[in-house]
């Protein structure tokens, strides 16, 4: 169970080589270790050159796909993970976990403690579940609070030695890589005895609790008798404890209204230090009754010292916070569009923003647009062939509004216009982005009374909750659109 | 070299990061290594610059100390400058402790006989233990990161060489119950307790107290190797290959502790799991797969133990506890996970592999673990990815795929969704409007009309043919799934043309299920859309593809339509390319007409060439040998270009190949009669071989030119009849013949081999003459007797008799040829020997060990071998 090698690589689309790699490790006493494991089937770690070309192109992340290449666009080289295998020197690596996110590519290579050939299945290899540990552990250290290409820098400049700490020898022994870079801040304070690994020191000052409820919100609407509209809301918990001692035990609950949307699909933080059956089987794969545990959640825990997520959820509410449809007819080198929206009554009208992104994909840029508005006002970009209406803090009395217009186009691009896959023709969308501060849709809160700490002193207790859109999307009614099966089961 | 500056350093490590192996090769790369260890102790240098060599060395031992003495040597210089920092605090310590652990693990170093060894293993065991080490060893605020930092090193090198911590078991489960750093003690003994384990159950020894045994080694006393020893002959895996992969393997199942031992190993692996939640989420994991390895299949030690720990664990998202418990679902089975816990499970697994909070790639690996779940009671084969009995269409409705998918998210639900179909192909006729089977038809039909779009990504392409080759795979056998998808493609491929060689690679690799039908629809959307057309040699290289014997009329009909637009050398080249796949179908109507047509009307001369070729081919050669002259080039398989491969595939067919002999030539008895002398030649043969030819040649003109014999077929195993030579000596002597043989081989191909020359020798050209009258048999001898001289000559000598006398010495060598006899002591030989010599014996008076020859014959030259002759006689058999 360990890595033979990370690498992380940004993707730079346009220059010669398409990317850099920004920083490797390599791991010598595990590479070792590889070829007796492996024996004939051995590939050994190739340079950075080599790997950054042979990643990119199996992650089809170079310029040139003009061309039909067969080890690339086969179509039985089918890839079902973020698990690749490389050609590199005459052999193939594998296996290479790697993923892009934020224009970084992720990369490592798990120890496989057998023969590769033939391949075991990755549920085998114990050092898989380490790699993406360990990708997803370094992509939080980068991205956290990180603003610009100077921060990031500094960051990928301490790697290096976190990694010295978190990964010495290429077994991983803590993913939270700010957890090594207080331990090497900390490395002074004596430690006294049963102390726990993920926490690198105690906390000194004023205790308190901070507890902070985030929903967002995704739907897909449709405006169609034979499709469904689905919706879902996804929680998460953030929690940030500065309370004095080794093992402070602090215990939350979540509470929901009479009326609330019982929570399901709960994942813990492995901090959380037991589990109600009720909450570990609650899934929103069953069928919904009456009968479906509805709090209160409780979670008793043990916190460690930084702002850390208590648990994740999602929920089924009744109806979608905004219901609305979107209709969009093709005529000529113009189209006529339609649209509509009504904040359900039940959902706070106060928003901090409120705002629908009409974008029109696969044309040229927008030449001239003629419309109506019921409310708010409506922003044009041209050659981003994107409308926004922004519909501002409050929904009008009457819940609804409305939006109409003609939007005349311009010849296309091809250079300037990224190709959309999805929006062909007819199929559009708009998409809503919302946000409401002090509420949830479920009703879900932390009551201040409820949280039991067990620490020396009594902690001042603060709890927060918002509400957020994602992928909040109402489609084009008038042309076909995409669905997942849930949407075919009226 | 002189001390080097920060900046000079930092371009050196710079450029040899850039490309180590080319650094290496420079000028500077056989230094790099030693001015690293010296500039390490270097007043000038600063302590970020020091541990940014150490970085160095810790990723690129093998490199700066390729082989074992200096990786000792490395080792012990690291370890030098470690004892003489001053004792204040220094950033240096943990790297150096982790550059001489690494310098001996990496380079074969660590063993017994090694003095960098016998230095770093007590230093380590001394610094994880927290013994005070002196003032000498830094200052007191060190004390802890450097005890978590030994054992990470201990860690390692038990890693690197199992058994070697075997005789610490007691001491480390002692400091776990102290004060110690949890996480690392914790993971050194999980690690030290699994492989003391394996190495004792392989030696068939019991755990002989070891968990128990005592305190450390004495400082400066030996270390015990005894563990390590067995232990190094086979490096053992940290966590177990998947168990049902090879439970023999395990090893564990013949250690029976006894009962005091087995409480013993209990109590260690209770008081790893109880401190477990002190531990990082990784390093739970880590334990849980190190322990679960550890108490699989050993006897008496039930995985209850693990129990209290998965509720814990399932209630998390992290993926490694997620897969820890999976690994321990393996291991154990049904002795740790009920029926409800496998439900349970299941339902968690389900859950994280959609769940919205989690990113994708951790999507994409639970739903791996989802299709290769170990089940208690597993139904299908073992090693295929199936669908777990539990998980029904309810389970897996947010788990299908959809057209907003990522590639190869989509291909992991996509292959869901064809396990459900498959397994629901029963349940389909109900009329549900929305079955599974219909929602894949659907989603492929959106694949495909995305990969339609002109001038969308190839990644569109490739995914819809990825989709389609997948559905193929796992439904090969339901002609619902399939028919529609035969149509689609047929109607994308009338959209988008240029998506060609998608379709000849995903011909390439289905069955014929898909195939045959995806061929003739194919065939007819090409054919039925003759003209000029864009898409030409998009039509021209499917119709190679797929152009078979069935309805040629239409083929040729596109392809003579088509052979007007093929204006230049590309089109014409994959128009020839149709005719050749017509041609190894076997197609002849009309095709000549064709070819002959393009052999006079193409503008291009090669063109024009390969048709004349292509005429030429078909004209003459029957139908088989065609098939093997165009088909795939055995000479050149990794070649991609046609052309290419084509050619040589010609050069193959058409040329004679040269060839190890296949076969053996040996003389068989003689047969002396008939008018000339006949080798009678036997024939063995290794291969099956046809139309051979042999042909023989006599060096140095003493017979006339030979005749090729024809055998039509040779094979291993059959006798086959002798083969008649019929010499024509120009002199009665004897020669070598140089043999050469060509022949068919079953592939198809000509070929030519040189096999070993075949003697003649002088006996082999005896025949006898015409039969004298009978009366007078002494009578006719002495008159050929006579005949002999003056021309001839005549010569007495002694021919020596084996034991078996001369009756039997006639008998086997001379008995066709004597005239008159009266055995046994008398015999009068007559030979003739072409083309017009004789050779004439009187052998009489047969004495115990010789008998005294007379000879006369009418050719000098004959003499001196006739002579020879009879000297070997009794020496051959």
């Amino acid at each position: 169970m360990a890595q033979r090698a990370v690498w992380l690589i940004s993707h730079e689309p346009g220059t010669p080589l398409c990317g850099t790699v920004r920083f490797s490790r390599r791991y010598p006493t595990v590479e070792k270790r590889a070829r007796v494991f492996n024996g004939t089937s051995y590939v050994p770690i190739p340079e950075d050159g080599p790997f950054l070309k042979a990643l990119l192109f199996e992650l089809r992340l170079l310029d040139d796909d003009k061309d039909f290449v067969e080890s690339r666009d086969s179509c039985s080289h089918i890839n079902k993970t973020s698990v690749y295998g490389l050609l590199v020197g005459g052999g193939e690596l594998w296996p290479v976990v790697a993923f892009l996110k934020n224009n970084m590519i992720y990369a490592c290579v798990p120890l496989v403690e057998q023969t590769l050939s033939p391949r075991p299945p990755l549920i085998s290899i114990s050092g898989i579940s380490q790699s993406f540990e360990l990708l997803f552990g370094i992509q939080d250290f980068l991205h956290l609070g990180q603003k610009n290409d100077t921060e990031l820098n500094t960051k990928l400049n301490q790697l290096p030695d976190l990694l010295l700490q978190a990964c010495p020898f290429g077994t991983l022994l803590d993913a939270n890589l700010q957890n090594s870079l207080d331990s090497i801040n900390f490395a002074s304070v004596t430690h006294p005895q049963k102390q726990p690994a993920w926490k690198v020191g105690t906390y000194k000052g004023k205790p308190q609790v901070s507890i902070s409820i985030t929903e967002k919100v995704k739907s897909m609407q449709y405006d169609k008798q034979d499709i469904a509209d689905t919706w879902q809301v996804v929680g998460a918990v953030t929690c940030k404890c500065d309370l004095e001692g080794i093992m402070p035990n602090v215990t939350i609950s979540l509470s929901l209204p009479t009326n609330g949307s019982p929570l399901q699909d709960i994942l813990v933080h492995p901090c959380v230090t037991s589990l109600d059956s009720a909450i570990l089987t609650s899934s929103s794969i069953d069928a919904m009754d009456d009968s479906a545990f509805s709090g209160p959640y409780k979670f008793p825990f043990t916190p460690p010292l930084e702002s850390f997520n208590l648990c994740y959820y999602t929920s089924q509410v009744p109806v979608p916070p905004i219901l609305g449809f979107y209709q969009m007819k093709e005529e000529e080198i113009q189209v006529k569009i339609t649209v509509n929206l009504k904040l359900h009554e039940s959902v706070k009208n106060n928003f901090e923003f409120c705002e629908a992104r009409i974008p029109f994909y696969n044309r040229g840029p927008i030449t001239h647009v003629e419309y109506k508005v019921s409310f708010g006002q409506l922003e044009v970009f041209r050659e981003k062939s994107l409308l926004i209406w922004i519909i501002g803090q409050k929904f009008p009395k009457s819940m609804e509004i409305s939006l109409s217009g003609t939007v005349t186009f311009g010849a296309k691009s091809h250079e300037k216009q990224p190709f959309d896959e999805i929006c062909i023709g007819g199929t559009a969308y708009l998409k809503l982005h919302f946000k409401i501060l002090d509420y949830t849709l479920t009703g879900c809160y932390a009551d201040q009374h409820s949280v039991q700490v067990f620490a020396s002193g009594k902690p001042k207790i603060s709890t927060h909750r918002k509400l957020i859109s994602s992928d909040y999307y109402i489609w084009n009614s008038k042309a076909p659109a995409p669905i997942t099966y849930g949407s075919l089961l009226l | 070299m002189g001390p080097l500056s920060r900046e000079t350093w930092a371009q050196r490590l710079g450029a040899f990061r850039a490309s180590p192996s080319a650094f290496m090769a420079g000028p500077e790369g056989e230094d790099l290594g030693r001015d690293l260890l010296n500039e390490l102790r270097s007043e000038k240098l600063s302590e970020q610059t020091k541990v940014s060599l150490l970085a160095l060395s810790l990723e690129y031992p093998a490199q700066l100390w390729p082989d074992a003495a200096a990786a000792e040597a490395a080792a012990t210089s690291l370890l030098d400058t470690l004892v003489l920092l001053p004792p204040r605090p220094s950033a240096l310590r943990r790297p150096l402790l982790l550059a001489a652990t690494t310098a001996l693990a990496a380079g074969n170093a660590l063993g017994p006989t090694s003095g960098a060894s016998r230095r770093l293993l007590p230093l380590l065991l001394g610094l994880a233990s927290g013994r005070d080490l002196g003032r000498g060893f830094g200052p007191a605020s060190e004390q802890r990161p450097l005890q978590a930092t030994a054992c990470e090193c201990l860690r390692e090198l038990e890693s690197c060489k199992p058994g070697l911590l075997g005789g610490c078991l007691g001491l480390l489960r002692s400091l776990l119950g102290q004060e110690g750093p949890v996480q690392p003690l914790s993971l050194l003994l999980a690690l030290a307790l699994r492989n003391t384990l394996v190495i004792q159950a392989r030696a068939r020894a019991g755990l002989q107290g070891l968990l128990v045994a005592g305190d450390m080694p004495a400082a400066g006393g030996p270390w015990n190797w005894t563990l390590a020893e067995e232990g190094d002959a086979n490096l053992q895996p940290q966590a177990p290959s998947w168990p049902a992969a090879e439970e023999e393997e395990c090893g564990l199942a013949v250690l029976e502790p006894s009962p005091e031992e087995a409480r013993e190993l209990r109590a260690a692996v209770a008081q790893l799991l109880d401190t477990s939640y002190l531990l990082t989420p990784v390093a739970q994991a880590q334990l849980l797969w190190l322990l679960g390895w550890a108490l699989r299949g050993l006897r008496g030690q039930p995985p209850v133990l693990f129990k209290p720990q998965l509720v814990r664990l399932l209630g998390t998202a992290q993926l490694t506890l997620l897969h820890a418990v999976l690994a321990l679902k393996a291991a154990f089975g049904e002795a740790l996970f009920t029926a409800q816990d496998e439900a349970l499970l299941l339902r968690r697994l389900t859950l994280a592999a959609q769940h919205p909070a989690l990113p994708l790639p951790a999507h994409l690996f639970y739903l791996h673990c989802l299709l290769n779940f170990p089940e208690n009671w597993p139904l299908g084969p073992t090693g295929e990815e199936t669908a777990p009995l539990l998980l029904g269409p309810r389970l897996c409705r947010g788990l299908l795929p959809s057209l907003l998918h990522d590639p190869s998210a989509l291909l992991a639900h996509l292959h869901l969704l064809c396990l459900l179909c498959a397994e629901d192909e029963e349940k389909e006729e109900k009329g549900q409007d929305w079955c599974p089977r219909h929602y894949l038809g659907e989603l492929l039909a959106g694949l495909r009309q995305r990969a339609a779009l002109h001038g969308g990504p190839r990644a569109l392409a490739t995914l819809c043919f990825q989709a389609s080759y997948l559905v193929v795979h796992c439904l090969a056998t339901q002609p619902t799934v399939l028919t529609p998808l035969t149509h689609g493609l047929a109607r994308l491929y009338r959209a988008r043309p240029a998506l060609a060689p998608h379709f000849v690679d995903l011909l390439d690799r289905v069955g014929p299920e898909l195939g045959e039908p995806l061929r003739t629809a194919l065939r007819q959307e090409v054919v039925s859309r003759p003209g000029r057309d864009e898409a030409l040699r998009w039509h021209l290289q499917i119709l190679s593809k797929v152009a078979d014997g069935k309805a040629p009329s239409a083929t040729l009909g596109f392809l003579r339509a088509a052979a007007a637009h093929c204006t230049d050398w590309g089109l014409q080249q994959a128009l020839l390319q149709v005719c050749r796949a017509l041609l190894r179908a076997g197609v002849g109507e009309g095709l000549a007409d064709l070819l002959q047509a393009l052999a006079r009307h193409l503008e291009d001369p090669d063109g024009r060439d390969h048709a004349r070729l292509y005429y030429i081919l078909l004209a003459h050669l029957a139908g088989p040998k065609l098939g093997v002259a165009l088909g795939p080039s055995l000479a050149a398989p990794a070649l991609t270009s046609s052309l290419v491969a084509e050619n040589q595939g010609f050069a193959a067919v058409l040329m004679v190949q040269e060839a190890p002999a296949p076969m053996r030539l040996s003389v068989g008895p003689r047969r002396a009669a008939g008018p000339v002398p006949v080798l009678q030649l036997q024939v063995e043969v290794l291969e099956p071989l046809y139309s051979v030819e042999l042909r023989f040649r006599v060096e140095g003109q003493l017979y006339a030119p030979l005749g090729a014999v024809h055998v039509p077929c040779l094979l291993p195993g059959r006798p086959c009849r002798p083969l008649h030579l019929p010499l024509q000596p120009r002199r009665p002597a004897p020669a070598q013949l140089a043999v050469r043989a060509l022949f068919a081989t079953p592939a198809g191909l000509t070929c030519h081999a040189h096999l070993p020359p075949l003697p003649v020798n002088f006996a082999d050209l005896f025949l006898p003459f015409p039969r004298a009258p009978d009366g007078d048999k002494q009578g006719f001898f002495e008159e050929l007797w006579d005949s002999c001289l003056p021309e001839g000559a005549e010569s007495r000598l002694w021919c020596p008799l084996g034991p078996q006398g001369l009756e039997a010495l006639v008998a086997r060598h001379l008995d066709p040829f004597v005239v008159v006899a009266q055995p046994p002591t008398s015999y009068h030989v007559a030979i003739r020997l072409p083309p017009a010599s004789r050779l004439l014996l009187r052998l009489e008076a047969a004495q115990g060990d010789g008998v005294p020859v007379a000879l006369r014959t009418d050719d000098w030259a004959v003499l001196p071998l006739a002579g020879d002759y009879l000297r070997g006689l009794s020496a051959a058999v």
